[in-house]
């Protein structure tokens, strides 16, 4: 990489047309000169004509002398390039499964600019996307992509001609907004009020989070209201103290029977109002982290009810993807030096180590068979408390009683319970 | 035995995405490079001459006039060495600031690091680009790299080019702006011995035999002869002659020929082949794909390219199922969205294969409830700790607030290997 750079930079420094111009602005203020000299004596004119002659031809030679370097120059730096890529194929199109489904691609991308909160660049998109719609080619998987077209376009155009979807978006980067940068919560907390009941049936405790915090605000006098008189209302007045107080009063009857214990805490604190940097509950009050955790609970919360992944999908497949890269090549590479072919079309050939954060389900692969756990092919646990596929169960146990694999324990397969992870 | 999982990032290997990122801006400078040579060639050539003219020219007020002419020409050539070296400084920059950003990826170590996601948002909007590039949708990825302050890190330029010939063959039906541009690439075509300033070349032939028919067939309904009609059948004979016979293929030649006697609306094959509209398609193809060829670009986009290893890599028998996986669904707060399972790719993803796995992944510590739904003991307890469970109970995590519960008792270890 740092020979590539420099050899770049000793392009962009020296050797480059900045000496062959220069060298035309030479013959130029020649002939300028000789110029000037005929149009005042006429006479002297083929005499310094002859003189320019030379001096002119070799100028112009030596103008195209001077990319000589540039020759060399990019010459280097492409020979640089070959060897940096040498190993390095360019990927195939072999395996490309998604040439018949542009517009699922589109509809990925016009989302993906949605929840990154580029709507200009999305509607822009939509808009160009919806005046010139995408031909979808065959694929190995897909050979007629346009029998499936119609359903497809329906799907696409669900999300493309909708701008709700756009306008949910730009809700949560308003309330997002206010909450980071604002410290606003009250948007947040009205969001979360209207959605009661589907994120409490999520065991999700954003609203109460979001009233704790707002309780804490009230309490510190950090919201942006009484940000001005917070410094001498701290341990003077108990105004703050007093207005969380009522605001507890207000706001934490709903949450009383779940959350007990932590309103006990937020109660018991405010006895402290003088001191409550020394009290027990100081780790509630002085949490600076407190907001990025609520925001980050609300994104998580506002992208779940919609059905959707908390981060881009499209940035996280493209990341695995690229991850995923070296291994396919060599894999492809293997496979054309031995002349074999890869017979599972549904499972990949080999295994990709990602990160774990990348494993986004639990994955259960039969100890017996090795194989992956499937809809026609579900986990079974045995009485013993070990699972293996059903195939396996069936294959090992003739149906009849019969001995688990990893334990003395015998059972009989109808005693075998399917299992999900 | 691979690893499970890793988090190791090794730079080197990780580039293969990015090669045409280089490619691209190199071949322009050299393009930049043999034009300043070409125009510089083709100047210390004629100029010197048109001195030496104007010194043998006899008349006095002459040698003004040859030197106001000879002075025009060098500030021409100077402002054309100037537009390329403005073009020349615009590529290195780019080029600059493509190896800097790359060079980025060798200061990260891990694939788990915040500066590696960084990264990876500025490739996925890269590689956005170079899609919306190749779909035609301009103005979108102008704008897109734009917004994302990445200008130097895409073509935008040269895949408009690029566009603007492609539809000129595939609406405009016109072989002129594909033909200039063979010109101008002719070395590099000719050394990658590409067919398409021959297929150019036919398909002027073809519409001349058309325009020949179509004049010849008019003329014989009204009164004068079909002059007008044989006149350009032998110009597209002459044309033919000129640039076609040289191919070697005689059988091709043959078809050609034949197409003098059978017109367009005859249709008899092979010759309605030649004469059908969709050969535009098919030179517009294929000048794209000569095209991407030469300036070592893949020819499918490179978002293609990453999303179907990434969905593969991701994609687990789980996300088209029809049972939902306890593991991750979008009714708990205590997992996250698969993307996979995400609105966005799961369509998209139906038809790649799933990855393949020789190992169990499960939460740590399995327990299974009496419905058979397997969750980690940790999960489960914080769960119910969050939906506030009485004390000795579980609830099922998979129907929330509402969800089946059992006595703790109930629930059994379960041994996944």
């Amino acid at each position: 990489m740092d020979d590539l750079l420099a050899q770049i930079e000793l392009l962009e420094s020296s050797a480059n047309l900045s000496t062959s111009i220069s060298d035309v602005q030479q013959a130029i203020d020649m002939l300028t000169a000789a110029r000037a000299k005929v149009a005042a004596d006429g006479s002297t004119a083929p005499l310094t004509l002859a003189k320019l002659q030379d001096p002119f031809k070799k100028t112009l030679e030596a103008a195209q002398k001077d990319l000589k370097p540039i020759y060399a120059g990019l010459n280097k730096y492409g020979k640089a390039l070959d060897k940096k890529f040498k190993d390095k194929p360019l990927p195939s199109a072999e395996n490309d499964a998604l040439s018949s489904h542009p517009s699922l691609i589109n509809r990925a991308i016009a989302m993906h600019l949605l929840r990154e909160g580029q709507f200009g660049v999305a509607s822009t998109f939509v808009d160009e996307a919806n005046r010139h719609p995408p031909h979808p080619e065959p694929t190995l998987n897909t050979p007629n992509p346009y029998l499936t077209e119609s359903w497809e376009k329906d799907l696409a155009e669900g999300t493309f001609n909708s701008e709700k979807l756009q306008q949910q978006f730009a809700d949560m980067y308003h309330i997002l907004h206010e909450l980071r940068h604002q410290r606003n919560l009250k948007p947040a907390i009205q969001w979360a009020r209207e959605r009661s009941e589907a994120l409490e049936a999520r065991g999700s405790n954003l609203e109460f989070e979001l009233c704790r915090l707002q309780f804490i605000c009230l309490y510190t006098g950090a919201t942006p209201d009484t940000q001005d008189t917070a410094m001498d209302t701290d341990d003077e007045n108990p105004a703050g103290t007093l207005s969380a107080w009522a605001y507890a009063q207000q706001e934490f009857r709903p949450f009383q029977k779940r959350y007990a214990r932590e309103i006990h805490q937020l109660m018991g604190s405010l006895a402290f109002w003088q001191n409550v940097q020394d009290s027990p509950y100081a780790r509630l009050f002085y949490n600076e982290s407190a907001w990025e955790e609520v925001a980050h609970a609300f994104n998580r919360e506002f992208c779940s009810l919609l059905g959707l992944s908390a981060d881009s999908p499209l940035f996280i497949a493209a990341t695995a993807g690229a991850i995923a890269l070296p291994y396919l090549l060599k894999m492809q590479s293997i496979m054309k030096e031995k002349r074999t072919e890869w017979t599972t079309q549904d499972e990949l050939p080999v295994e990709i180590p990602l990160p774990s954060q990348y494993h986004f389900h639990s994955i259960f692969v039969c100890p017996v068979s090795k194989e992956q756990s499937t809809d026609t092919n579900p986990p079974m646990m045995m009485p013993c408390g070990h699972v293996i596929a059903h195939e396996s169960l069936e294959k090992l146990s003739k149906n009849i009683k019969f001995k688990c694999p990893y334990c003395p324990n015998e059972s009989h397969p109808r005693d075998a319970v399917k299992v999900v992870l | 035995m691979a690893e499970l999982t890793s988090t190791k990032l090794n730079a080197e290997s990780h580039l293969l995405l990015d090669q045409p990122l280089l490619r691209m801006p190199y071949e322009l400078s050299r393009r930049n490079f043999k034009n300043a040579q070409r125009v510089i060639e083709h100047a210390s050539t004629n100029l010197p001459s048109t001195l030496t003219a104007a010194t043998k020219a006899a008349s006095p007020s002459s040698p003004l006039t040859h030197l106001d002419t000879l002075l025009t020409k060098m500030h021409t050539l100077k402002r054309k060495l100037e537009t390329l070296h403005a073009e020349e400084n615009k590529l290195h920059r780019a080029s600059k600031a493509r190896l800097h950003h790359l060079q980025d990826l060798y200061a990260v170590h891990s694939l788990v690091d915040v500066k590696y996601e960084e990264w990876s948002r500025t490739r996925l909007s890269r590689l956005l680009v170079d899609y919306l590039l190749r779909e035609g949708y301009t103005a979108s990825a102008a704008h897109l790299a734009q917004s994302k302050k990445i200008e130097e890190l895409v073509d935008v330029d040269a895949f408009v080019a690029c566009r603007g010939i492609e539809m000129s063959l595939r609406e405009g039906r016109a072989t002129g702006p594909a033909l200039e541009w063979c010109k101008e690439h002719g070395k590099e075509l000719k050394r990658g011995g590409g067919m398409l300033e021959f297929e150019l070349r036919l398909q002027q032939y073809i519409e001349m035999v058309r325009q020949g028919h179509e004049a010849g067939a008019e003329g014989s309904d009204g009164e004068g002869g079909g002059g007008g009609g044989e006149k350009k059948l032998v110009e597209a004979r002459a044309h033919a002659k000129k640039y076609l016979s040289l191919s070697g293929d005689f059988e091709l030649m043959g078809r050609a020929a034949g197409m003098l006697a059978y017109r367009p609306w005859d249709e008899v094959e092979p010759y309605a082949s030649l004469y059908s509209p969709s050969r535009w398609d098919h030179l517009a193809n294929l000048f794209v794909y000569t095209h991407h060829t030469l300036y070592s670009l893949p020819p499918r986009p490179l978002l293609h390219i990453a999303l179907s290893a990434g969905l593969s890599a991701l994609k687990t028998p789980a996300c088209h199922s029809a049972y939902t996986p306890s593991s991750t669904n979008a009714a708990s707060a205590t997992t996250t969205v698969c993307p996979i399972c995400s609105t966005e790719l799961n369509e998209l993803a139906r038809n790649v294969p799933y990855a393949l796995h020789t190992k169990s992944i499960v939460e740590d510590g399995p327990v299974v409830l009496p419905n058979g739904r397997i969750y980690g003991s940790e999960r489960l307890r914080v769960f119910n700790e969050k939906v506030g469970t009485e004390e000795g109970w579980v609830r099922d995590p998979m129907g929330g607030l509402a969800g089946e519960k059992w006595r703790e008792s109930e629930v059994r270890k379960v041994y996944v290997m």
